[in-house]
């Protein structure tokens, strides 16, 4: 399949932005057998921009996500990655999965090593940094989300806001292009989300990436450059934060922002 | 002291009616094995056939291997269960940590002792002390892992050793014996030890395999565990004795030991196999899912992260396929008329001095011991292990 095809197919998605977009999804459709995830998704993200994505559960948000780093493999269409498009081939997908940090829900910490391990497993293992430097690189990444002190503990001996921060150390030390959450706050006890929210906040004024799934309204009104509002499947809307959450167009954005507002 | 005996023992009728019968029970039981221990059983037959019950007709100047072989077996299995805890131990006083380990071992200890003052042989005692000695040294070179000194040790280097060691050794001793010459107890460890070292790379792989993508792989894998799951070991363990005449001419036919093992190790990979596949189910999506996301490769994904965490969970049920391998050697020796442990213990008794002195059950008592000793220090130890590991908390 090919890049031939792609080339022209991201031509046609507009010139103009697809030259300092960084993630272009063209025309993309994921089924789980009869049922339809995705139904035709175009969406450009450009560097350095913060994309929040909403909606109401099962609108295909995650999903959405997780086809950019092929978590998922999208049925039709096409996604390239800077640069890069996501086929079967596996080089293709491990090149990309190593411009791409993930953080889950769950964090999907690795529980059997220690917080320090789990952070120096990517530059260690994938990038084939040496042990002294890899944990080097770590222990500097769990300074900036500002938990240190607990390198050698293991996850479950950590609260949740401290197990998503080392889960988003561990994303950062692959120094990706682009950062995806996947509702990273959603399994956190309330008072654990801002310490989470605010690492991400920094994150994203030292001009990462960043396409965020997420219920925190606030989070999306003073981050995001941009708003995508999912429902069943498509894209119903998109603009900036005040163009979405004041004046919202279509009336499926309106009916969701006003449930949960 | 009253009120403990009425509360706990007499709360009720029909407590102190299961109380009475259970005490009577126990008390004729204890009563019983105390008069046969002590009284009525003749052990001498045990004294005098201790060399051949424990390594067969070996020869005597090369007794020390085998005496190098068992310690160090000792060292590293002390070595590796200290090693691989994730704590350092924090019992403070010395009476707590002696009072630990007399929990752990005391009845160990005690049968052990019984044993080697029943076989009242100097070097048997000078022995034990060598055992215990051993046992020390291993888990100051674990703990010595664990603290500063081998930090830098990789961990696969360090397991290597512990496991090559007391491997090497083995063979070396096995080496310098024609077939004849060893039997008894000898056997049941070497078979044990060897069979145990083998299957478990081989129930690994078998494991991977049936979770594998590839379809001719993972049909291949499921029809060999299914299959030898279903037949049974003594079955086995017979088809090895003849079968293979069938395919190799009699003068190049491997020894009965060599069956033995091969038997021993393809049977017990395939349970492992399925309790090793229980515990990888076991491992949430989420685990490889984040994985694949850092840009790890399926096979450092395996091995880095689903793998350990899967093994970890399955420790109990993998000592105990190990136990009961340990025990089922005893099958090799009907089976394959190999001169082992229980067919030493039964071919003493037609000895001249005791035929049809009906000493079999002094005979059958102290192989059923030797086993039992050898089974419950694994149980033990893995209960231990699984404790350290932190199994269940996630």
């Amino acid at each position: 399949m090919s890049n031939e095809v792609f080339k022209d197919a991201s031509k046609m998605s507009g010139g103009r932005d697809s030259d300092d977009a960084i993630i272009v999804i063209d025309g993309v459709y994921k089924r789980f057998k009869e049922f339809e995830a995705l139904k035709n998704i175009n969406m450009q993200v450009g560097r350095r921009e913060v994309v929040v994505v909403i909606g109401p559960s099962g609108s295909g948000k995650s999903t959405l996500i997780r086809c950019i780093n092929r978590l998922e493999a999208h049925d039709d269409g096409h996604i390239l990655v800077d640069g890069t498009a996501l086929t079967t081939d596996i080089r293709n997908i491990q090149e990309i999965r190593k411009e791409t940090g993930m953080v889950f829900q769950n964090f999907n910490l690795f529980p059997h090593l220690t917080v320090l391990t789990n952070v120096a497993i990517g530059p260690r293992r994938v990038r084939g940094l040496s042990k002294s430097a890899s944990e080097e690189l770590a222990m500097e990444l769990l300074t900036r989300v500002k938990i240190p002190e607990q390198a050698d503990k293991f996850p479950a001996q950590l609260s949740g806001g401290q197990q998503q921060r080392v889960a988003l150390a561990r994303a950062l030390a692959m120094t990706p292009k682009v950062m995806l959450f996947d509702e990273p706050t959603s399994a956190l006890d309330p008072e654990m989300i801002n310490e989470v929210l605010d690492a991400m906040k920094e994150l994203a004024q030292d001009g990462m990436t960043m396409i965020v799934v997420t219920h925190e309204m606030g989070f999306a009104r003073e981050v995001a450059d941009r708003v995508v509002f999912m429902d069943k499947g498509e894209i119903v809307e998109v603009g900036t934060p005040s163009e979405i959450f004041d004046n919202p167009k279509e009336e499926r954005t309106k009916k969701f922002l006003s449930q949960i507002l | 002291m009253i009120t403990w005996i009425r509360r706990n023992l007499f709360r009720s009728i029909t407590d102190s009616i299961l109380t009475v019968v259970s005490a009577s029970i126990l008390g004729f039981v204890v009563l019983q094995v105390f008069q046969f221990v002590f009284i009525t059983g003749r052990w001498e037959i045990i004294q005098v056939n201790l060399k051949i019950l424990l390594v067969g007709r070996f020869p005597e100047d090369m007794m020390f291997l085998v005496g190098f072989s068992i310690l160090a077996t000792c060292f590293s299995i002390a070595s590796l269960a200290s090693g691989v805890s994730r704590t350092v131990e924090t019992t403070p006083r010395l009476a707590g940590r002696l009072w630990e380990l007399f929990q752990r071992f005391g009845l160990i200890i005690a049968t052990s002792a019984f044993l080697i003052v029943l076989a009242g042989d100097l070097d048997a005692i000078l022995f034990g002390a060598y055992v215990l000695l051993a046992i020390l040294g291993g888990r100051l070179f674990g703990r010595a892992r664990r603290n500063a000194s081998l930090r830098k040790l990789p961990g696969w280097l360090w397991v290597t050793i512990n496991a090559t060691l007391p491997l090497v050794l083995i063979f070396l001793t096995m080496g310098q014996a024609a077939l004849e010459e060893w039997g008894g107890f000898l056997i049941n460890f070497y078979l044990a030890v060897v069979s145990i070292a083998l299957s478990f790379p081989l129930g690994v792989l078998l494991a991977l395999g049936r979770r594998s993508t590839l379809p001719l792989l993972r049909w291949l894998c499921t029809a060999y565990i299914e299959l030898l799951r279903g037949a049974p070991l003594f079955v086995l363990l017979l088809l090895a004795g003849v079968a293979l005449e069938f395919f190799i001419p009699a003068s190049i036919a491997p020894d009965a030991i060599f069956r033995a093992v091969t038997v021993f190790t393809l049977f017990t990979a395939a349970y492992l196999a399925e309790v090793i596949r229980g515990g990888l189910q076991s491992i949430p999506k989420g685990q490889a899912e984040a994985g694949k996301a850092l840009g790890l490769s399926t096979f450092k994904i395996t091995f880095l992260i689903t793998l350990p965490q899967a093994l970890r969970n399955v420790i109990p049920a993998q000592i105990g396929q190990f136990i009961s391998l340990f025990k089922d050697t005893t099958l090799a020796g009907v089976a394959l008329s190999v001169f082992d442990l229980l067919n030493v213990g039964t071919a003493i008794t037609k000895q001249d001095d005791y035929l049809g002195q009906g000493l079999i059950y002094e005979s059958l008592a102290f192989v059923g011991l030797l086993f039992w000793v050898g089974s419950y220090v694994m149980s033990r130890e893995s209960q231990r292990i699984e404790k350290k590991l932190g199994v269940g908390i996630r």
